[in-house]
């Protein structure tokens, strides 16, 4: 397609989309309060989310923020700077766009015979348009201030059952980590503007001073555990279990997607744009790939270590998206050794495939719960006999994630592991496919608790909610679509992630 | 004369006391206002280094954080009051259903 030249304010169209449904939906709350009309409230979130998903495809496929080597009309940038969208923030508009419609087309059926239904699909935009800011956001005030909004309504949301003691307490858990860490972020930031005088990323990037070397790196320490924590990854990883098992299943599908995939846009972002390998290595005295080297492997071990153990579905699930961050730190950590584009490109690529792959295996664990059938492995047992499409489909979110060939997380996964060995990364290989190995042991479990098991009681049939199955039946043909279709996914993320490291 | 070293020092000895709060307090309100330690000791640091590299970003973004920090109150406020409801304590470690 031919690049298309936009207007300033045009390119964020896909953000001030999600903006006004969240509007509609204050305006529609504060008309009816207390509505119960779910068809409206889950209809205009799933239109919302839909519309901006249209519009960033269309951006992304028509090389909006092309560079003008390649003959675009190179990034926008909005309100001097602060804002800039290339085909980077479009991917991973794409991607929480994706996972947000999932979300609430799913939680259409979830929610119902919730008090307060408004509120719920508000809150999601709102976070929704926190994390596609993120990925837009080009210096450290904006990041901070998307992060701030895609952390403050996710903190609400998980802790919305508020009967539900499990989900207050993730949701405490969840704020106080997070309160804890955004706090650590912004002593960052504020080392970070001390040693260099500026917020913006590119700015921040010309004046690295040698002077105040241990005052920078000690600002880049605590921004990595500010991005630790949005992406779930060691040593701030710990909230996730909890948060997760406690929320409501839709949105710990959100979070687990969306939320980590917003957390590792800005995290490219900034490493890349605001501190280029060598002349930041020069000023701290040692190159910072060498701390996510270490990150992604204990991150990735700790994450598929403690999901081996764990009888509890939802909580395994938790501990294998741990697991997955840390395969997607490998986007950072092999950096610097020549094929810069394509890491990242697989890291990119595995974050659009686990945004469908990882949503279904938690929103089945939703259907489950809206079944009614329990949360261990042995209540699992034998429900292929009852709802085998659900089954089918959970079967395909299982092996994708664990990596097995047919399916999108094998490819991702993959590029992955080539990419670490062009890097020069064997540790980070070896570690990526003992892993992988390990989770199959796990994932197959639960795979052989749906077909093999007999189960445990007897069942009365089970319901079929439309929406609930709509969006994992979508999510499990796109996780098989995206065999044929990958080489425009892989196309798209590698020209993303060049737009930033080139 | 002071400078900039001084305020760096206030500044991170304010970390570290919210820091201490974080670890030791198990009442949530304390853990709360630990945290607010700490985001005012980096706001110390963007006004100082403000007046240091004489612009004036870093106390705009200064104003940016108390307001941030403003919000993140009200919802900490809101999840410790449905604590209360549901485990009629405001200790940290009481909900323990499930294992950290």
């Amino acid at each position: 397609m031919f690049p298309i030249e936009l207007s300033e304010w045009a390119a964020l169209a896909p953000v001030y989309i999600l903006v006004l449904s969240a509007m509609v939906l204050f305006v529609f709350d504060s008309i009816n309060p207390r509505t119960t009309n779910r068809a409206f409230l889950a209809g205009t979130t799933t239109a919302g989310s839909l519309a901006a998903l249209a519009v960033a495809v269309w951006f992304l496929l028509a090389g909006v923020g092309t560079p003008q080597a390649d003959g675009g009309f190179g990034a926008i940038s909005l309100f001097d700077g602060q804002l800039v969208v290339d085909q980077l923030a479009l991917f991973f508009i794409v991607v929480v766009t994706v996972v947000t419609s999932l979300v609430s087309i799913a939680s259409y059926d979830y929610m119902k015979g919730h008090t307060y239904q408004a509120e719920y699909y508000t809150l999601t935009l709102l976070a929704a348009t926190g994390m596609a800011t993120m990925a837009a956001s080009n210096s450290l005030v904006t990041i901070f201030i998307a992060l701030e909004l895609a952390s403050l309504p996710s903190y609400a949301l998980v802790s919305i059952l508020k009967d539900n003691r499990g989900s207050i307490e993730g949701g405490l858990k969840y704020f106080l980590i997070g309160a804890l860490s955004s706090a650590i972020f912004v002593y960052g930031i504020s080392l970070v503007y001390g040693a260099t005088g500026f917020m913006q990323l590119d700015a921040i990037a010309e004046n690295l001073d040698a002077d105040y070397g241990p005052l920078l790196g000690l600002g880049i320490l605590m921004l990595i555990g500010g991005f630790a924590f949005k992406t779930a990854s060691v040593p701030f990883h710990f909230w996730a279990p909890e948060a997760y098992e406690g929320a409501p299943a839709p949105i710990a599908a959100f979070l687990s997607s969306a939320s980590k995939a917003a957390g590792f846009v800005i995290a490219f972002r900034v490493f890349t744009t605001a501190f280029p390998l060598e002349p930041t290595a020069s000023v701290i005295g040692v190159d910072w790939t060498v701390a996510f080297i270490i990150l992604a492997i204990v991150t990735m071990t700790i994450g598929n270590f403690a999901a081996a153990t764990q009888t509890n579905v939802k909580r395994m699930l938790a501990y294998s998206s741990v697991g997955h961050a840390g395969y997607a730190l490998i986007g950072l950590a092999g950096l610097g050794a020549g094929a810069n584009d394509v890491v990242m490109g697989a890291a990119l690529m595995h974050l659009f495939v686990y945004g469908f792959m990882n949503t279904g295996a938690f929103l089945f664990v939703g259907l489950a719960e809206h079944w009614g059938v329990g949360r261990t492995f042995e209540d699992y047992n034998g429900l292929s006999a009852k709802a085998p499409i659900a089954c089918v489909a959970m079967t395909v979110f299982m092996f994708s994630l664990a990596g097995i060939p047919p399916f999108g997380g094998f490819f991702s996964k993959y590029f992955l592991f080539t990419a670490s060995i062009d890097a020069g990364l064997l540790f980070v290989a070896a570690a990526l496919v003992i892993n992988s190995a390990l989770s199959l042991y796990y994932y197959s479990r639960l795979v052989k608790a749906l077909w093999i098991e007999e189960p445990v009681l007897e069942r009365e049939s089970l319901s079929q909610p439309v929406g609930l199955y709509a969006a994992i039946v979508f999510a499990a043909v796109m996780t098989v679509v995206v065999l044929p279709g990958f080489g425009p996914v892989a196309d798209a993320a590698v020209d993303a992630a060049a737009a930033v490291v080139a | 004369m002071i400078g900039i070293e001084h305020y760096i020092v206030l500044s991170m000895a304010l970390f570290c006391i919210g820091l201490f709060g974080v670890l030791t307090r198990r009442n949530a309100l304390m853990f709360l206002m630990s945290v607010e330690l700490m985001l005012n000791a980096a706001n110390i640091n963007l006004v100082a280094f403000a007046f240091y590299h004489g612009n004036i970003t870093g106390q705009i973004f200064a104003l940016f954080t108390i307001a941030l920090a403003a919000a993140e109150v009200a919802i900490g406020l809101g999840i410790i009051l449905v604590l209360y409801r549901n485990f009629r304590d405001v200790d940290v470690t009481v909900p323990s259903q499930m294992r950290w």
